[in-house]
């Protein structure tokens, strides 16, 4: 954490402390500490180039940090491998979706849910002929009811190669939520989604963080979406986090406002006009 | 030692020059030229066929091939399909260079004669002149091979340096988008570019000619130690390229003084110089990067407009939503079973030689499986199957004839033992690229031939070790049932494997490896080592097959430039169909019977032409025919079947309500560029 930034008080489920990433003479992440705790909604946001992506990548074990930790449940993952964070229970998103382009939608949530189960089946498949198999009832109700909380019932048996944006990011998160994360890192859902689609996403979010218990770390550009499901908000520019504390707080922040400048100050102001409370209900 | 040193130069020179002609292709135009062995040959074949064929004097004949014929194959070749390949995923762009790798040596054969060359003459007249030079002596040919490197260094560098072109051509290699944008016509300077290429090919074959002799196998070799002087310097940095390739030309002929001269050792070590190099490259950049990796050239324009990774041969990125069937019973796989029903009863209703041939196609189609498995499953262009084939056949024919071992015994603990390699070469090569994978997989191949398959022990003076058919399997027809039932058996597990968690897990690997680790929590690894052992022990398993089929485990039927013919067979037919293979083997075992059979003597080598250019295809059809044909089937059913829905290819855009988006709407679009915009 940056001095004189306040942290939440509850135990962290993920947390980054201190990280820092050198691509040789740039630091992408400077000193940056965050945490996330049980059942909450977390946004981090940033200008363009203010390393969130960055630090996505250093929490779900993609890259590895020049310096710092990163945490899950208070055990220190730093020299975890991502498949290791998985199986602690961390899931994410990425900001151009990562597609399996061969799967069809459903096989996106079959496999995710198969694995959660256990990686075993990778190599006992092959010895017990499964490939000829039915698929078991059960699998078939949790991945049909993911399919239809996020309105993909009837694209269930389509290839994902032509999809548009807006419905990959949709099997993204779907694949996402079947491996059942207890802490989300979304990057940039709502990104090439339509106002009803990100309703549907918002919604979807707060369902599976009231019903499930899941935390969620959340990178946005989309600053009302952000005012309107985060608790608690992180603010980097350039690497370095410049601020963090409760929505109204990072509203009124003057470090925030000069990051940022333009476009997205004005969005500021609107998303304070508005009232977070009143957008949600709106998309609701 | 000084006259090992400048016999060493003039063979790190012709290296040299090589090297520079592949590097200067991949940095200007982003395609790695596999096809440069055959550029070598078909314009040393040219030359040879003006010069002692016809009897045209040097000069003219060097002239005509080195700057009329030359530069004419590489802007013809450029226009016609190299072009094509900056805008098509990697491994196709490997390929379609392979495809033409596997055609120009025949096409050369057809165009000039395929007598034996037992003596190629180089650019210096006969009897060769000789210069003493500081108590040494140098021939005229060495003398021409320093002053050909000298000359392109420093026109090379002229050009690029000082000249309006060299900065059209320094700006389009920083980053071709914005060289566009600024007005360079990337065509016209790629053109050129291929042009420059293709003249120095023509003069590295012409030059080598002499040395390693005028053959594809030959060249393949030149080829290989260019490649390992290019991979050196990254694919990228040409003063690296050139001195690489002379310090390995140096230390090839140096070595020799210390080694002793009949040796079979020597000749050994000699040929596994570059391959030593290769090896040492790749380490360093494991241990410096962690990774061998491509390096992306251009711009930051250039990255956002490069047609991603993602399509491989197989993998068509489709334009129009498609519906994934899982049923048993789809069309795809009724299509298959009638198919291979009517394989089935092929060696029931042929006789004789035709009944050879097919029993040899089913073998094919076994070893065909295994480059379903690595580059249909896994995603990796594995250039060195053909020798785990090979390795299988030797070792299977030491159990079965030397040990005395039952053959089929024998066969599967060969490719049992094949298999371990295959493990550890897929270790070795887990964190390379597509680019780096073939390279490597390619350096393997070469090896594996040089140090092991030229071993007396499997060699015999040339006639092999007996390979003996089972009791039962002594006719062709039981014979051509037992690689039809190894082939059933294997596609079975195959099928199983796609159908499984495991396949599953396969396609979220090669589609991409950060969401699978992160995501699904995969290990890529076990993974990927997992269908190289099983890509390995099939090819193993088809090698002594094909062993006992030709009766003789010959080792030099395993030759890495057959293995890229037999890549080139199978990808035009289909590297994702699990009928493919056996298709491909009887097109690849009866196709030259039909044209021995029906057609002139001199129409032989057209079948592994047309193998070639139907690798050339991919770059069209990426799926391969039988998926292309099932394709047509399939839309041919949809049409005559009533209430047929409306053509997706027809329609613009199809709104679809989707259940339960509260009211939003799912755009399907015809195109996915347009449903992102």
């Amino acid at each position: 954490m940056t001095a004189g930034l306040a942290a939440p008080a509850v135990p962290a489920r993920l947390a980054a402390e201190g990280v820092t990433v050198r691509f040789g003479g740039i630091v992408a992440c400077d000193n940056v500490s965050l945490s996330v705790p049980p059942a909450a909604v977390v946004g981090l946001i940033g200008p363009n180039g203010a390393g969130k992506s960055t630090l996505f990548s250093v929490l779900s074990g993609l890259r590895r940090p020049t310096r710092g930790r990163v945490r899950i449940d208070g055990d220190d993952v730093t020299r975890s491998a991502p498949q290791a964070r998985v199986r602690r229970g961390l899931g994410r998103t990425f900001q151009h979706p990562e597609m399996f382009d061969e799967l069809s939608v459903r096989d996106h949530l079959v496999v995710a849910d198969r694995l959660r189960l256990g990686t075993r089946r990778v190599w006992a498949d092959i010895a017990t002929g499964r490939g000829f198999h039915p698929r078991g009832p059960g699998e078939d109700d949790r991945v049909d009811a993911l399919l239809e909380s996020l309105g993909l019932s009837s694209i269930a048996n389509a290839s994902v190669r032509a999809l548009p944006l807006g419905l990959m990011r949709l099997v993204e998160l779907g694949r996402a939520l079947a491996a059942e994360p207890s802490v989300l890192l979304l990057d940039e859902p709502s990104s090439g989604l339509d106002t009803a689609e990100s309703a549907e996403v918002v919604a979807v979010l707060r369902h599976v963080v009231a019903a499930r218990g899941i935390s969620i770390l959340l990178v946005e550009h989309d600053v009302e979406l952000v005012m309107a499901l985060c608790e608690y908000i992180y603010v980097l520019d350039f690497g370095v986090l410049i601020a963090s504390g409760a929505p109204g707080q990072i509203r009124a922040d003057p470090a925030v406002r000069a990051a940022y400048l333009g476009t997205e100050s004005e969005r500021l102001d609107e998303a304070a006009r508005s009232g977070a409370t009143e957008l949600s209900e709106e998309r609701a | 030692m000084l006259a090992y040193i400048l016999a060493g130069l003039a063979l790190g020179s012709i290296y040299a020059i090589a090297a520079a002609s592949i590097t200067i292709t991949y940095v200007s135009t982003g395609i790695l030229n596999f096809a440069f062995g055959s550029f070598a040959f078909f314009l040393a074949r040219t030359y040879y066929w003006l010069n002692s064929q016809h009897g045209w004097p040097i000069v003219p004949a060097a002239l005509m091939t080195l700057l009329v014929i030359a530069p004419a194959l590489g802007a013809f070749l450029y226009a016609v399909l190299l072009r094509h390949l900056r805008q098509v995923p990697k491994l196709i762009q490997i390929v379609a260079t392979i495809g033409l790798f596997v055609a120009m040596p025949p096409l050369a054969l057809v165009l000039y004669g395929s007598e034996t060359i037992n003596t190629a003459p180089g650019l210096s007249p006969q009897p060769e002149h000789v210069y003493h030079v500081l108590g040494t002596v140098v021939s005229l040919d060495e003398v021409i091979a320093y002053s050909f490197l000298a000359g392109i260094v420093v026109l090379g560098t002229v050009l690029l340096r000082f000249t309006d072109i060299g900065l059209r051509v320094r700006g389009l290699v920083s980053t071709r988008a914005l060289a566009s944008l600024s007005g360079i016509n990337p065509f016209v300077i790629s053109i050129g570019v291929w042009v420059i290429a293709s003249v120095l090919a023509g003069l590295t074959g012409v030059l080598a000619a002499p040395s390693v002799g005028l053959t594809p196998d030959g060249m393949t070799g030149l080829m290989a130690a260019a490649f390992a002087a290019v991979i050196a310097a990254r694919l990228r940095s040409m003063p690296v390229t050139v001195v690489v390739a002379l310090l390995m030309g140096v230390v090839t002929d140096v070595i020799q003084e210390y080694l002793p001269q009949t040796s079979s050792l020597t000749a050994a070590i000699v040929q596994s110089i570059p391959f030593v190099v290769t090896a040492l490259a790749f380490s360093y950049f494991y241990v410096r990067y962690g990774a061998v990796r491509d390096v992306a050239g251009g711009g930051s324009l250039d990255s956002a407009i490069e047609v991603q990774g993602g399509a491989r041969p197989g993998l068509t990125p489709r334009t129009r939503p498609v519906l994934v069937s899982r049923s048993m019973l789809s069309f795809g796989t009724v299509g298959s079973l009638v198919v291979l029903a009517l394989i089935a009863v092929l060696p029931l209703v042929v006789g004789g030689y035709w009944l050879t041939l097919v029993a040899g196609g089913f073998v094919y189609g076994v070893i065909f499986l295994s480059f379903t498995l690595a580059l249909g499953e896994g995603g990796f262009l594995w250039l060195c199957l053909i020798s785990f084939a090979g390795l299988g056949a030797v070792v299977a024919a030491q159990f079965a004839t030397v040990a005395g071992w039952p053959p089929l015994l024998a066969v599967a603990v060969a490719a049992v033992i094949v298999t371990p390699v295959g493990i550890l070469l897929g270790l070795l090569t887990t964190r390379f690229g597509e680019l780096y994978v073939a390279l490597a997989t390619l350096t393997f191949g070469l090896l594996v031939e040089t140090l092991v398959f030229t071993m007396n022990r499997f060699l015999q003076d040339g006639i092999g070790v007996p390979m003996p058919r089972p009791g039962w399997a002594i006719g062709d027809r039981p014979f051509a049932y037992l690689a039809l039932g190894v082939f059933a058996i294997i596609a079975v597990f195959l099928l199983n494997l796609r159908r499984s968690t495991t396949g599953l897990a396969l396609s979220a690997v090669r589609r991409s490896e950060a969401a699978s680790t992160s995501v699904l929590g995969l290990g890529v690894v076990g993974l990927r080592v997992l269908v190289c052992a099983l890509a390995a022990f099939v090819a193993g398993l088809g090698g002594g097959l094909l062993a006992m089929y030709s009766g003789t485990a010959l080792p030099t039927e395993y030759s890495t430039y057959a293995g890229l013919a037999w890549l080139a067979v199978l990808v035009t037919i289909g590297v994702r169909s699990v009928i493919a293979p056996i298709v491909a083997g009887l097109c690849f075992s009866v196709v030259p019977g039909l044209f021995q059979t029906y057609l002139p003597a001199g129409w032989g080598n057209l079948p592994t032409i047309l193998f070639g250019l139907g690798a050339i295809g991919l770059v069209l059809n990426p799926d391969g025919s039988v998926t292309l044909v099932a394709r047509w089937f399939e839309t041919l059913a949809s049409r005559l079947r009533p209430g047929r829905p409306p053509d997706i290819d027809d329609t613009e855009l199809i709104i679809a309500e989707t259940a339960g988006t509260g009211g939003g709407a799912t755009v399907l679009a015809s195109s996915p560029q347009r449903a992102n915009s």
